[in-house]
C-alpha cells in the first residue's frame, strides 16, 4: 500500500519561531538609534513616532539566513533617502547625487542595522549584501516586527520580516 | 603612518578614512578584498588595514587569509571593521589573523581607543 506524502503532518510538527518571539520593537529602535548616532551624526535623533510615508518611497534591506530567516528592511521617502546620503557623505557628497550614491549610503545603513539585528537573534546566521529598491513583500503578517520613527520630521520604517509563508494550520 | 581602508560602501570608506586622516594617517582606499590586494601588490604597503567582512568579489576573511599567507606583509596590522557581530564570526576573524575587531556602528573615539591599544596612533589627536 502506498501513501501519498503531502508533507502536512511533517510541517504541522515543525514549530519555527516568528520574529516577535525573538526580538522586540525597543531593541530594534535601540539598534537603529546607535546606527544613526555613529553614521549620520551625534545629534541626529530618531523619534519613535509614526508618520505617513510619501507615495515615492525607497527601501534598503539585507537578508538574514539562519534559525530565523528573513529580511531587515528600511523604508523612507526617496527625498529623505537622498538627505540621509548627504548626511553620511558629508563634505564628500557630490552636488548632484545619483542613484548609486543613494543606494550605497542607504544600503550601508541597512547593512549596519541588519547586522546588529542578526546578532540579537539565535545564530549562527549569514547576512547578505545590501540591496536597494522596492521592499520585499511581507510573506507572513505574524512574522513581522515593525518600528516607525521620524528623522528630521520625515517618516522612516524598519521592518524585520520573515521570508517564509505561514505554516499550514493543523486540521487535527 | 599609512592606512588602507577596504569597504564596498563608499560612505563607510569616507567615514573610516576621515577619522584616520584626523588621527594623522595617510589613507588609501579599496572597494573589496581583491582591490586591496592589488594595492599591496603595487607596493603601497600600509601599517594598518581596516577591512569590512561582507563584500563582493573577495570578502574580508579571504583578504585576511591572503595577507597572512604572504610573509612580506607580516608586519601589517589588520583590523576588521564590520557589522558581523556574532561571537563565532569574531573568533573566525581573529583566528584567520586579524589583530582587532570593531563592530559597526562605532564612534570615532572607539576607533581611536582601539588604535591606541594596538600602539598605532601616529600622534595624540582629540577627535
Amino acid at each position: 500500500m502506498s501513501t501519498i506524502d503531502t508533507g502536512e503532518r511533517r510541517r504541522s510538527g515543525d514549530a519555527r519561531p516568528v520574529i516577535p518571539e525573538l526580538i522586540d520593537e525597543a531593541t530594534i529602535q535601540s539598534i537603529a538609534e546607535d546606527a544613526w548616532t555613529a553614521l549620520v551624526g551625534e545629534d541626529e535623533l530618531l523619534l519613535p513616532m509614526p508618520g505617513e510615508l510619501p507615495d515615492d518611497v525607497l527601501s534598503s534591506w539585507v537578508d538574514v539566513v539562519g534559525p530565523w530567516t528573513g529580511t531587515v528592511v528600511l523604508t523612507t521617502g526617496r527625498q529623505t533617502a537622498a538627505e540621509l546620503t548627504r548626511a553620511l557623505l558629508w563634505d564628500s557628497a557630490p552636488e548632484l547625487l545619483d542613484h548609486e550614491d543613494v543606494a550605497d549610503a542607504f544600503g550601508e545603513i541597512a547593512n549596519v542595522v541588519g547586522g546588529n539585528v542578526k546578532a540579537a537573534l539565535p545564530g549562527p546566521s549569514a547576512l547578505s549584501l545590501p540591496e536597494v529598491g522596492a521592499a520585499p513583500a511581507v510573506r507572513n503578517s505574524a512574522d513581522v516586527c515593525r518600528v516607525e520613527v521620524l528623522w528630521r520630521g520625515e517618516p522612516l520604517t524598519i521592518s524585520v520580516q520573515g521570508a517564509l509563508p505561514p505554516l499550514p494550520v493543523s486540521q487535527h | 603612518m599609512r592606512a588602507l581602508v577596504i569597504d564596498d560602501s563608499r560612505a563607510m570608506r569616507r567615514i573610516v578614512s576621515s577619522t584616520l586622516e584626523k588621527l594623522g594617517f595617510e589613507v588609501n582606499q579599496a572597494g573589496h578584498g581583491r582591490e586591496g590586494l592589488d594595492v599591496l601588490d603595487g607596493g603601497w604597503v600600509p601599517d594598518l588595514v581596516t577591512v569590512d567582512w561582507n563584500m563582493p568579489v573577495m570578502d574580508g576573511l579571504q583578504f585576511v587569509s591572503a595577507v597572512r599567507a604572504n610573509p612580506a606583509w607580516r608586519a601589517m596590522t589588520i583590523m576588521m571593521v564590520t557589522s558581523e557581530s556574532e561571537h563565532t564570526q569574531i573568533v573566525r576573524a581573529l583566528a584567520a589573523g586579524a589583530h582587532e575587531y570593531v563592530i559597526k556602528p562605532f564612534t570615532a573615539d572607539a576607533l581611536r581607543d582601539k588604535l591606541a591599544l594596538l600602539g598605532l596612533l601616529p600622534q595624540e589627536v582629540a577627535l
